[in-house]
């Protein structure tokens, strides 16, 4: 049956398609859509499966290896920086192994569309030691995901769908099974210390060396079924273009839009790879290119004189493919002449930048604003976090950002190491949950003293606004108490559109932090403007303009406050896009020095 | 066939609503289709760029020079986006205002923001409203006005009717135009 898919429609229906009744896993860009999706396929199909969203990725991850390992067909979603977060219990499980069958999905970015690092998460799974399946498009996607679990549990071993952006989020129709036949899968955990519990050395050891047998099998597995069938369409050129995933298709479009004569066998596992018998391949090549998103995993598999790549800086070594690229790279390996099929002139002049910026009316802006009026940038560190209040950046309300969790954690150190100075973290409700509880619980073990700002939107909005433990449970999942569970008072703040509310607030946290001898913790309750079931009465609903008579271009409103409609028209005054304007008034007191923002008229 | 297409907006505008009637379309009109979506950072106002690439293609994105099409649902963006126009070939169509830029290609615009303001269509109706101006003055545009309205339905028959009414409203501006 033939269905127009999103990449992460795709994988959603391959896995209830290849029996998949557990699925567990913590939203990021490109992969929040695949549990959403499943969810929604479930219900259809009205299927008994469990799939919910875990705090973490380490969560995720076990809560889906536990159903593999009492033999349930399960699975893992999340983003390749999830992945760094999960990569402890991978690397044990990947030397155990399992019984049902786990697939653990890692969407990979590059091009860093949504990222803060570009990664390789078939690189992961190299050194986790387990075999990675690499589509290049929504339709390879589906068969993969029922390939991988098949072979999951055959060699008992977890395997890795890694699909990139472009995959994640491509679209197109595909072919797909008809009928359903899937049953729920029943788990049964068979106690068995010697391999679930196993303690180092003498278990582990004897893991290790079933895991390198494990890999030699699945090597043979690759070459035979993946691999060799493929060669015999191969025509015999001088140049062999090894490709995987989404590179696949950028090779194969830019070879036959130019005629140039090369082979191409794309590698659907690209780990681990039958290294003797694709090198054998090489001696009928004088030259093999490797074309590979986004590290040399590949590449680094395979040894030859022959061999072009990013290693040998034939291929561009940072950023998403293009056929640009592709050109770029045969032509300093000799096999073409410099060619700019594939260039155009851009637009010279100057245009309106437009970086990523939060909504018009997110309760966000306002908090980073109140912070930065009160707590003054000279005397502060704003220690920040992951999700949509990472983009106060643009107020330049935020100096640090590394990885969740860790603007409480840095927070801590900035304390230590520049105690004149106060310290601002902010975080969001998601990422508390994710990772801000632990380092809460050190700064207050050990009596650190910083601000701590929780903006509690009740929601993942970033990726796409997927519930939250506190949402789902509110009655038993408090932010207010797990920071009372500390020991320490939690400061409460309903957020009101009206700045000058939030700007008090923050006042008192200034005081309260005078006399502090411990983190002082504040929750501000907000919502996020997507959020329909809780934005609905929350949202103001008025017009705003700009005086011109009273604009001075100070640039105050636009550096401090950027809300997106604020730009400066011909005249070089200030002025409000009526059709980006969500109406909320928040700017209409504090943020113009010369009051030039006005109410213009209720919507 | 083969047809490209850059849709290139402002996040909220309705880039993406795009590019899934345009992948139905493609599956009424039995023709392959593959759109790629930039999702991610941008929230509400940021710059926002999607592909649609219609016959056999098989990589996702869209390359420099390669773009038959290019509907800018803002002027600012359209000119963002020029390099992916094929040289010989590319057609763009956009709302800009009337002292907008002149460019080398065969350009069709519109000032939609001016209607809007005027209330002759609703804003959020925009994305509609601007491949109705597409159908009527992209001579190559591949596909008819019959399937993208039923393109329109199969993505949410409630508010179809409303939608194709928009969709006409945009084709007949574009007309009185021309
Ligand atoms: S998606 Fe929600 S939380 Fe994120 S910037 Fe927009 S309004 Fe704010
Ligand atoms: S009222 Fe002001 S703060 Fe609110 S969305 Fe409009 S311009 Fe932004």
């Amino acid at each position: 049956m033939k269905q127009i898919l999103m990449g992460n429609e795709a994988i959603a229906l391959g896995l209830i398609h290849a029996g998949v009744d557990m699925l567990s896993g913590y939203p990021g860009t490109p992969s929040s859509e695949i549990l959403g999706n499943f969810q929604k396929f479930r219900d259809k199909f009205k299927l008994e499966a469990y799939a919910q969203w875990a705090t973490n990725e380490k969560v995720g991850f076990e809560v889906a290896y536990a159903g593999a390992i009492s033999g349930k067909r399960t699975c893992a979603t999340m983003k390749q920086v999830g992945l760094n977060v999960a990569s402890d219990p991978l690397m044990s499980a990947s030397y155990i192994g399992l019984k049902g069958a786990m697939l653990l999905i890692s969407c990979d970015d590059p091009g860093f569309y949504s990222s803060q690092t570009e990664q390789d998460s078939r690189s992961f799974a190299k050194f986790a030691r387990i075999p990675v399946l690499d589509p290049s498009t929504p339709q390879e996607a589906y068969d993969m995901v029922k390939l991988g679990i098949e072979f999951s549990h055959q060699f008992e071993t977890i395997v890795m769908l890694r699909p990139v952006m472009r995959v994640s989020h491509a679209r197109e129709i595909c072919e797909v099974d008809d009928t359903l036949h899937v049953k729920a899968n029943q788990g049964n955990f068979e106690r068995n210390i010697p391999r679930w519990g196993a303690v180092p050395p003498a278990g582990r050891f004897r893991q290790g060396l079933e895991q390198i047998e494990r890999l030699e099998a699945i090597k043979l597995w690759n070459w035979e079924h993946l691999i060799e069938p493929k060669t015999h369409a191969l025509k015999g050129s001088r140049v062999l273009c090894l490709t995987s995933g989404t590179g696949d298709g950028y090779v194969k479009e830019a070879v036959e839009e130019l005629n140039i004569q090369v082979d191409i066998l794309k590698l659907d596992m690209p780990y681990p790879l039958p290294k003797e018998n694709l090198e054998a391949l090489f001696e009928s090549y004088d030259k093999v290119i490797v074309f590979e998103e986004s590290f040399p995993c590949i590449e680094e598999q395979l040894s030859s004189p022959k061999l072009y790549g990013k290693l040998t800086k034939h291929v561009h070594l940072i950023d998403e493919f293009s056929k640009d690229k592709v050109l770029s790279a045969f032509a300093k390996a000799g096999v073409i002449e410099p060619n700019h099929a594939y260039q155009s002139e851009k637009y010279d002049k100057e245009l309106p930048k437009r970086p990523p910026n939060m909504c018009p009316g997110c309760p966000h802006r306002d908090v980073h604003y109140a912070i930065t009026k009160t707590f003054k940038k000279k005397k502060s560190i704003y220690t920040s976090d992951i999700g949509c209040y990472t983009l106060g950046l643009n107020q330049a309300a935020i100096d640090t950002i590394l990885c969740m969790g860790a603007s409480i954690s840095m927070a801590s150190g900035f304390s230590i190491s520049d105690p004149d100075k106060t310290v601002v973290a902010t975080i969001g409700d998601s990422t508390f949950m994710h990772s801000g509880v632990a380092p809460l619980i050190n700064a207050v073990y050990q009596n650190h003293k910083f601000v701590l700002i929780i903006l509690d939107n009740s929601t993942t909005a970033m990726t796409g606004r997927q519930t939250t433990p506190e949402r789902t449970n509110p009655n038993q999942i408090d932010i207010k108490r797990i920071i009372e569970g500390c020991g320490i008072a939690c400061h409460e703040y309903v957020y009101e559109q009206d700045l000058n509310k939030t700007v008090d607030f923050m006042k008192s946290l200034q005081e309260a932090y005078k006399t502090a001898t411990a983190p002082v913790v504040a929750v501000v309750r907000e919502f996020c403007v997507l959020d329909k079931e809780n934005a609905v009465g929350r949202l103001g609903n008025v017009l705003v303009e700009v005086d011109e008579d009273k604009c001075v271009a100070c640039d105050s409103c636009i550096t401090n406050y950027k809300c997106p409609p604020m730009h400066y028209n011909d005249a070089g005054k200030m002025e409000i896009d009526p059709f980006l304007c969500a109406g909320c008034g928040s700017c209409l007191d504090v943020v113009c020095p010369t009051d030039a923002f006005v109410k213009k008229e209720e919507n | 066939m083969k047809y490209q297409i850059v849709i290139a907006g402002i996040g909220g505008q309705g880039a993406v609503f795009l590019v899934k009637v345009l992948s139905i379309a493609s599956a009424l009109a039995k023709q392959k289709c593959l759109g790629t979506e930039n999702h991610g950072m941008s929230q509400r106002g940021g710059s926002v760029s999607c592909y649609v690439k219609i016959g056999d293609f098989y990589a996702p994105a869209i390359d420099e020079g390669q773009a038959d099409l290019l509907i800018a649902l803002e002027g600012n963006e359209a000119l963002r986006n020029i390099q992916y126009l094929h040289k010989d070939k590319g057609v763009i169509v956009m709302n800009a205002p009337k002292n907008f830029p002149k460019v080398d290609f065969e350009t069709h615009s519109i000032d939609a923001f001016k209607k809007a303001k005027a209330k002759e269509f609703p804003i959020d109706a925009l994305n509609v409203y601007m491949l109705g101006v597409t159908l009527a003055l992209d001579a190559h545009f591949p596909f008819t006005c019959k399937e993208i309205e039923e393109a329109i339905t199969a993505m949410n028959a409630k508010v179809a009717e409303k939608n194709i009414a928009v969709l006409h409203q945009g084709i007949n501006d574009a007309k009185a135009k021309k």
